[in-house]
């Protein structure tokens, strides 16, 4: 007796295009995009979830979780400081106390469980897309994004002629690291401009990350390592307890923008 | 360069005051409330029996003179900050986020956040521009604590932290006695290697075998250290003479914690020479409410 039940490559294929388009359909037009799915942005997608905020992530990798796969130098011990474990203990992610208010836990561990509390709340993440552009609406408040398949953008532009599509919204939550896409499409408008990250050695740098994220434009709120490029802040200071954080606050920002009030957990 | 005491050791004859010295009739004492080990009333005390010059305890600075209009002030108070420590100061338009971060600081006065440097003299002006014209002399001295961490721009080409910027109004920051004056060469070390470990700085842990040897953050010791930094500030307003090489004195510029702690806990007190140029401010007559310039 076969081990799997019968059916068609036919069938496969339209079972992967009827989720796929009703997925795509859904948040065409939705209430927070979030661009990146790093820790930032997957804390702010499920804190968004969970106060029933219809969100996608746009990520254009096909893995999703950023760089909190692994810490420094490549060794997939990742540390946060205190308070940010409280975090994991939301999420069910072991970690162990490495000394007075440092908390080490495998990378892998901490990673995978935040991608599926996010999930597992009910966000939306759209992966292998690239953030292209911004949509603006009257005044220049962002109310969007233009995406493209990420393999559109790494062949010659001669043979993928494809033109993106674009994705509505009321908020735009900027979580693409040190780049900080979402800023730099408005820098090129002249719309906004990046202090670039600044090289100061003082040891608050965490704090100001989360004290600097929130509204950076109209309709777009910074999150994560992005603050620290938007606003010239130190980049080395920060562990993953601030983009933790950072994700949690970019949540609040957004909620308190909606005209929302934060459901008790 | 430096200008010398009323008299000099050979010279007996008793003290008193140089009349280009500025010596106020008041000094209002600005709180900085996310200091929970500033004892602001103990400061004022101090500078009062030192020079003899009343004193008042204020809420900080910028609740007490903030004004209304908190947005041009958040901007006004973003537009100072630095944003390359090895260049000198480049104005630059500040962005929203940045003004919607002073004003949540300004919304809550208890909140601290280090972490940006702000150009100490351009921080100051922002200040003196909100005092009303009554208090705007220097028969009055203001001195505020504050959280905010301020810079100068030195001449070996990039932007240094201070404890103290002495200007007017004249700013001590509870974070720069934190931030400015370099922990042990050791801590750097241990730091260093942690954080190759680790991949993250880990402050904490870098921090614990060397408690004790620099002020930290809430450290019991603040008040202490405060009181020599006020009284540096104000001396520097009566006499514009800032700082002693005696590191022994009150007034010492202090460059590491060592130093900083030896000054002004180890010995507390003042050298010989600035003493009795304390003495001699405290003997002088007070001015009269009423303005000189």
């Amino acid at each position: 007796m076969p081990i799997f039940g019968e059916s068609s490559e036919a069938e496969v294929t339209r079972a992967i295009l009827a989720g796929f388009t009703r997925d795509l359909g859904e948040y065409a037009s939705t209430e927070v995009i979030i661009v990146g799915g790093g820790p930032s942005g997957l804390v702010a997608a499920r804190e968004l979830a969970l106060n029933g905020v219809k969100n996608v992530v746009i990520e254009r990798n096909n893995y999703i979780g950023g760089g909190f796969w692994i810490g420094g130098y490549l060794m997939n011990t990742v540390t946060l400081r205190a308070p940010a474990q409280k975090y994991l203990d939301e999420i069910g992610c072991p970690y162990k106390k490495y000394s007075e208010n440092l908390y080490v836990t495998p990378g892998p561990h901490a990673c995978s469980k935040l991608i599926a509390a996010s999930m597992d709340a009910g966000a939306k993440i759209q992966n292998m897309t690239s953030f292209e552009d911004i949509v603006l609406r009257e005044k220049n408040r962002v109310a969007g994004v233009v995406i493209n398949w990420t393999p559109v953008q790494a062949l010659p532009h001669e043979i993928t002629c494809v033109d993106p599509i674009a994705l509505e919204c009321e908020l735009v939550i900027d979580a693409t690291g040190h780049d900080a896409y979402v800023i730099q499409a408005l820098e090129k408008r002249g719309l906004a401009k990046r202090i670039g990250e600044g090289g100061m050695w003082i040891e608050k740098s965490e704090d100001a990350v989360v004290e600097h994220t929130g509204i950076a434009y109209p309709g777009v709120i910074v999150a994560g390592m992005a603050v620290c490029s938007t606003y010239g802040l130190p980049r080395m200071g920060p562990t993953f307890g601030a983009m933790l954080l950072s994700g949690k606050r970019a949540a609040e920002v957004a909620l308190k923008e909606l005209g929302r009030k934060p459901k008790k957990k | 360069m430096a200008r010398r005491a009323g008299r000099t050791k050979a010279d007996s004859r008793p003290a008193s005051p140089p009349g280009d010295w500025d010596i106020p009739r008041i000094a209002y004492v600005y709180a900085d409330p996310t200091a929970t080990t500033l004892r602001a009333k103990e400061v004022a005390d101090y500078i009062q029996e030192k020079l003899g010059i009343p004193t008042e305890i204020r809420d900080d600075f910028f609740s007490r003179h903030g004004g209304d209009d908190r947005e041009t002030l958040a901007r006004a108070i973003a537009a100072t900050r630095v944003r390359n420590i090895m260049r000198p100061f480049q104005p630059m338009e500040p962005v929203y986020g940045e003004v919607q971060f002073e004003l949540r600081l300004l919304e809550e006065p208890t909140k601290r956040v280090p972490g940006i440097l702000y150009d100490g003299y351009r921080y100051l002006a922002v200040m003196r521009d909100l005092l009303p014209p009554d208090e705007r002399t220097l028969r009055v001295l203001h001195l505020a604590f504050e959280h905010r961490i301020l810079g100068t721009f030195d001449e070996d080409g990039r932007y240094h932290a201070r404890a103290v910027v002495c200007g007017y109004p004249s700013v001590v920051s509870t974070s720069g006695i934190v931030e400015a004056p370099a922990k042990p060469k050791e801590y750097y070390r241990v730091k260093a290697q942690l954080s190759i470990a680790l991949g993250a700085t880990p402050f904490d842990a870098a921090k614990e075998p060397f408690k004790g040897q620099f002020i930290d953050y809430d450290d019991p010791r603040l008040t202490e250290v405060a009181k020599g930094y006020a009284l540096q500030a104000a001396m520097y307003h009566i006499t514009k003479e800032a700082f002693c090489e005696d590191p022994e004195c009150r007034l010492f510029n202090a460059h590491w914690q060592a130093e900083l702690i030896r000054a002004q806990v180890e010995s507390g007190s003042l050298c010989p020479r600035h003493a009795e140029i304390a003495s001699t401010i405290a003997s002088a007559r007070r001015p009269r409410k009423g303005y000189r310039r």
